[in-house]
């Protein structure tokens, strides 16, 4: 919950349930179109094109898990199954029957949420530890066991496969290059962020609020919680399938490599990181965990092999294979400082610093 | 009184603190101001540097902390040494190769990331790429930016330039490795043996299973290929036995192989779960005989597995690092110059595989900048040219062919054993030679 700029009065409900409330705000918005849709495509280069690819990808991917942890309380830890199911339902179809794009999307997305409610059954009756058992048989059932073995070969490709350039079409549009995935993921983004932030300000997401907080006193109030469990686990499935399905046009590939167990643990670390039970959260973690790497790449590179470095440090290249440990270290110790030290993720800074310009200058 | 003293004192200390706190400020900004100063110089130099027009660059992609780190790791060192050793040897006609180096965990995502890194940030010229998931999931996309990228990953899949024109790889491709290692043990062991005497008087046939990370593109890469030939030499086919990259323990799937009876094994990951799977099997009386890619055979194998490993067969890429081969000084000398932290007794065939890689790189972009193209297709072309090449001689590798038809570097596979505790050759097979029908159509997968 924010506060309103000082001086802002709201007179009737529809102000006060506005998305945007403010003039300010509107234009922060209008920027943030702008630059999403302008100005990065336009000056950032491929490069930091195809990152902004793997963070939105990481966005989507999270979304669900932060429905189901975050809003839902109820713990996961096998998302990458259902975010497997969309993308080989998507490709599959594609491949086989020659649907369109956006239908195998949306098809991608029912088939990840249908399985997903099927994993979420257990969630019913068993909670905790016992439900994260549960989630990480998803994982293991799903891709290791259906996927591997008996989904990826239809077709007789084999476990792993390309899709041929000019598969993913779009109407007239075709999806190819690193740009026009780029503007397909922001969409993908505005899209599910909407949905998700609509569905949480609904009756069904105070419900799911409700089942976080105290699941009995929500079932005491008349919440069917089975039904909103349910639904939670179909959403977070939906929002699954749809990011492998979105993932495997900017891969042109699929292989059940792509969603192994780690990637389920990678989810879970970036709504930590980002803060549970906050959209902005997922943004955040998003970027934290895909931008951080990047960039303790760049810098190793810099230290072990910038020829300024190198001739003032001549053990620095020597040092290089450590230096690989250390990015991976290093990106351990930043998860353990903020559960310490940033226990709420960076959404609630962001939360603090966005209130101190709300109240300023009379934040008392 | 007391309290005034104390507050005088408190008011004193306080005096001192401030003063302190000053000097502190005054370090802080006279440190940010040195820092400052050394980060404009590096970015300067570093800039000077970068206009070097002499200059080639080549982008390597190396799992040093991931699932085959187990092997990436001494291949990184390889590759940074053998193009330390071409450096100081006059580059690429004259100009300086500059390698860009990264880790990418074996994590897909990442691997995409870092090409497209190489693609549009540091711009090079060629990539050196390493697993088989990531650079199957590339192929179609460097083949769009016409990006020659030579892997690690010998995969079949990699070889047909009409599917992946820009792929290039470095051995015997795993499918053509695998028929070959299963002909050897066929024609060598079963045939000859008397340890299988009885039923092969007995008209059995023999019966062959494959312990290999079921999802892993890398370990299932030519599994289609050695069951079809395994097809072609009578086996019985059993069911494939999931070991994943990681695994420590494989007794669930030992026990379920001893009950199909298996008299054959291959196993397709890396020497750490293939080690543990050889250990599990002698524990538990297997009685097999067991085969492996060349990625699980090499100087560790019999030192994580022990007597375990004895006896069992494997493809042997190249020269092992301490083996005798011509170019053993140079690999030596350069081990010891640039990674003294390393004990040579600890260093592997994957080092030398590292020296081979980026001596075929290199002889492909000298032949592309003769010829005034050191750009992608020219490089690709230049690949193209090699029509039995020695190079790779000095390095215990292979002739290489390579033609604008056909990407699979040689047919001659090379079978290992260990012996007392050692990987050692025991036999070549060339496969064009002994299956000149089939060769042609072995092509791709």
């Amino acid at each position: 919950m924010g506060y309103r700029p000082c001086g802002v009065y709201h007179q009737n409900y529809r102000q006060d349930h506005a998305w945007w409330q403010t003039r300010f705000v509107w234009g922060k918005m209008i920027l943030l179109f702008i630059a999403t849709y302008y100005i990065i495509p336009k000056f950032a280069g491929l490069y930091l094109v195809s990152v902004a690819n793997v963070v939105g990808y990481t966005i989507l991917s999270a979304m669900g898990v932060q429905l189901l942890i975050g809003y839902c309380g109820q713990v996961t830890l096998g998302h990458a199954a259902f975010l497997a199911v969309g993308a080989y339902t998507s490709t599959l179809l594609m491949l086989q029957l020659h649907l369109p794009y956006p239908i195998t999307l949306i098809l991608g997305g029912i088939t990840g949420g249908l399985w997903s409610v099927l994993f979420g059954l257990p969630s019913a009756r068993v909670k905790g530890f016992y439900l994260i058992m549960a989630t990480m048989a998803a994982q293991f059932i799903t891709v290791e066991f259906f996927i591997t073995q008996y989904v990826s070969q239809i077709g007789g490709r084999g476990v792993a496969f390309s899709i041929p350039p000019g598969t993913v079409t779009i109407g007239p549009w075709t999806v190819q290059s690193d740009m026009e995935v780029y503007y397909l993921m922001v969409t993908l983004v505005v899209l599910c962020t909407l949905i998700m932030a609509n569905l949480l300000r609904s009756k069904i997401g105070r419900a799911w609020i409700a089942i976080r907080d105290n699941d009995i006193a929500a079932e005491t109030m008349g919440v069917n919680i089975i039904y909103y469990k349910l639904l939670a686990f179909f959403v977070a499935g939906f929002f699954g399938g749809i990011a492998g399905a979105f993932w495997v046009t900017s891969l042109a590939a699929v292989s059940p490599e792509h969603f192994q167990f780690g990637w389920s643990l990678w989810l879970v670390g970036v709504i930590l990181i980002g803060g549970v039970g906050s959209l902005h959260g997922t943004i955040f973690g998003a970027l934290f965990m895909t931008l951080i790497p990047e960039g303790l790449k760049f810098l190793i590179f810099i230290l072990t092999q910038e020829p300024f470095f190198v001739n003032l440090m001549p053990f620095l290249p020597h040092l290089l294979e450590k230096f690989l440990f250390v990015k991976e270290a290093a990106f351990g110790l930043a998860i353990a400082l903020f559960l310490i030290f940033e226990p709420n993720g960076l959404s609630y800074r962001w939360w603090q610093v966005k209130n101190y310009f709300n109240l300023w200058p009379f934040s008392y | 009184m007391v309290g005034v003293e104390r507050r005088v004192g408190g008011f004193y200390l306080n005096v001192i603190h401030a003063n302190l706190g000053g000097e502190k400020m005054r370090i802080k900004v006279r440190l940010s101001v040195v820092v400052l100063a050394f980060l404009i110089a590096g970015l300067a130099v570093s800039w000077v540097f970068a206009q070097d027009a002499k200059e080639v660059k080549l982008g390597a992609l190396q799992d040093t902390t991931g699932a085959t780190s187990d092997v990436g790791k001494d291949e990184a060192l390889g590759v940074r040494e053998a193009t330390q050793y071409y450096n100081d040897n006059g580059g690429i006609n004259g100009k300086r190769i500059r390698l860009f180096q990264y880790d990418y965990g074996y994590r897909v995502p990442e691997a995409i990331t870092t090409y497209k890194r190489f693609r549009d940030y540091d711009k090079v010229v060629m990539v050196l790429g390493w697993g088989t998931g990531d650079t199957e999931s590339l192929s179609p996309t460097i083949n769009a930016d016409k990006m020659p990228y030579l892997s690690s990953s010998f995969s079949g899949n990699l070889c047909d330039p009409k599917k992946t024109p820009y792929n290039f790889v470095y051995g015997v491709d795993y499918s053509t490795n695998a028929r070959g290692a299963i002909t050897y043990w066929f024609e060598e062991i079963w045939k000859k043996e008397p340890k299988w005497k009885d039923l092969r008087e007995k008209g059995v046939k023999p019966k062959f299973a494959c312990f290999i990370a079921t999802a892993s593109p890398f370990a299932t890469a030519p599994i289609k290929a050695i069951k079809d030939q395994a097809a072609m030499l009578g086996f019985e086919i059993g069911p494939d036995y999931d070991i994943p990259l990681t695994a420590l323990d494989t007794k669930s799937q030992i026990l379920a192989a001893k009950s199909f009876g298996v008299n054959l094994g291959w196993h397709g990951n890396t020497t750490m779960s293939t080690s543990a799977t050889l250990k599990d099997a002698y524990a538990l009386g297997l009685g097999a005989d067991h085969i492996m890619t060349h990625w699980a055979f090499d100087e560790n194998l019999p030192k994580l597995a022990g007597p375990a490993s004895e006896g069992t067969i494997g493809l042997i890429a190249c020269a092992l690092f301490n083996d005798e081969y011509p170019a053993k000084k140079k690999v030596m000398d350069y081990a010891k110059k640039l990674n003294p932290g390393v004990p040579i007794e600890n260093r592997t065939v994957r080092a030398v595989q590292g020296w081979v890689k980026v001596t075929l790189a290199v002889e492909a972009m000298k032949r592309a900048d003769k010829a005034g193209k050191l750009n992608g297709p020219g490089i690709k072309d230049a690949f193209e040219t090699m029509r039995e090449w020695q190079g790779l001689k000095e390095f215990g590798g292979q002739l290489v062919t390579i033609t604008p038809t056909d990407h699979r570097y040689s047919s001659v596979v090379r079978v290992g054993k260990v012996m007392k505790g050692k990987p050692q050759p025991v036999g070549e097979i060339d496969m064009r030679a002994k299956f000149p029908d089939k060769w042609a159509s072995w092509l791709g997968w």
